[in-house]
């Protein structure tokens, strides 16, 4: 298992995206997986990033769990208050640009790209776990 | 990621290479901000040379499309690569702003 922990901040996006697709092309992903995997994992920080923390600077951690070149599962945790981003709601999808809102969507996105998610919270952290296959 | 902005006559069109995600979408919006301060109404994204888009980028577009709409305009894209229209399309956000293969078509769209 391999594993990288910064500080829960949008400077930190860049290493912890590179630390995962790097991992995604030593498993031979398809570009196109090696895409979704990133996304997912942009989403997934961004919400720790956001919502995380609300009083002093945390740390979130990535962690590629051992697998075969199959398939690709990360965790992301972090010691914020207590979060699952899974209990949001999918955003209106609809088509009226006035009524659309904006916001929604990265939890919307994980659902719809990562074959497996899901949330758990252990002493004090919340982990979100997301499986991408390699097709 | 770099932008560049171009006009003809009246359509604008804003060229953006690299990758649009939370790190960089401040400094879209600044210059969509800009470019808001004057009085433009027709705005095409050739999107070319964009290689990623994240849930922060859509926001963008999202804002950008209401501001125009509010004001009258028309806002088209153009030339998406395949992983970014597969972005737009599971969001649904390809429905909300059109979409054309070439800048001329987008141009003509909204002449």
């Amino acid at each position: 298992m391999l594993i990288k922990q910064m500080p829960a901040r949008v400077e930190s996006l860049h290493d912890l995206l590179t630390f995962v697709t790097d991992e995604a092309k030593k498993k031979g992903f398809s570009e196109d997986a090696r895409h979704r995997i990133e996304l997912v994992v942009e989403e997934a920080l961004v919400n720790v990033f956001v919502h995380g923390y609300t009083q002093h600077q945390g740390q979130v951690e990535v962690r590629c769990l051992d697998s075969d070149d199959s398939s690709l599962t990360i965790e992301i945790s972090d010691t914020g208050i207590p979060f699952n981003p899974l209990f949001l709601a999918d955003p209106d999808l609809q088509p009226d640009l006035a009524k659309r809102k904006i916001g929604g969507m990265g939890v919307f996105l994980i659902r719809k790209m990562t074959d497996e998610v899901a949330y758990r919270r252990e002493g004090d952290n919340n982990i979100l776990t997301m499986t991408v296959l390699n097709r | 990621m770099e932008i560049v902005v171009t006009n003809e006559s009246d359509i604008f069109i804003f060229s953006i290479r690299g990758r649009l995600d939370a790190v960089s979408v401040p400094q879209l919006e600044e210059r969509l901000n800009q470019w808001f301060e004057q009085s433009g109404t027709k705005l095409v994204f050739d999107l070319d040379g964009l290689d990623y888009i994240s849930s922060a980028g859509l926001r963008v577009f999202l804002t950008t499309a209401k501001k125009i709409k509010a004001r009258n305009g028309k806002l088209c894209m153009a030339r998406l690569r395949e992983n970014v229209k597969d972005v737009f399309t599971i969001s649904g956000f390809i429905a909300l702003i059109p979409a054309f293969d070439t800048i001329g078509a987008a141009q003509d769209a909204i002449q």
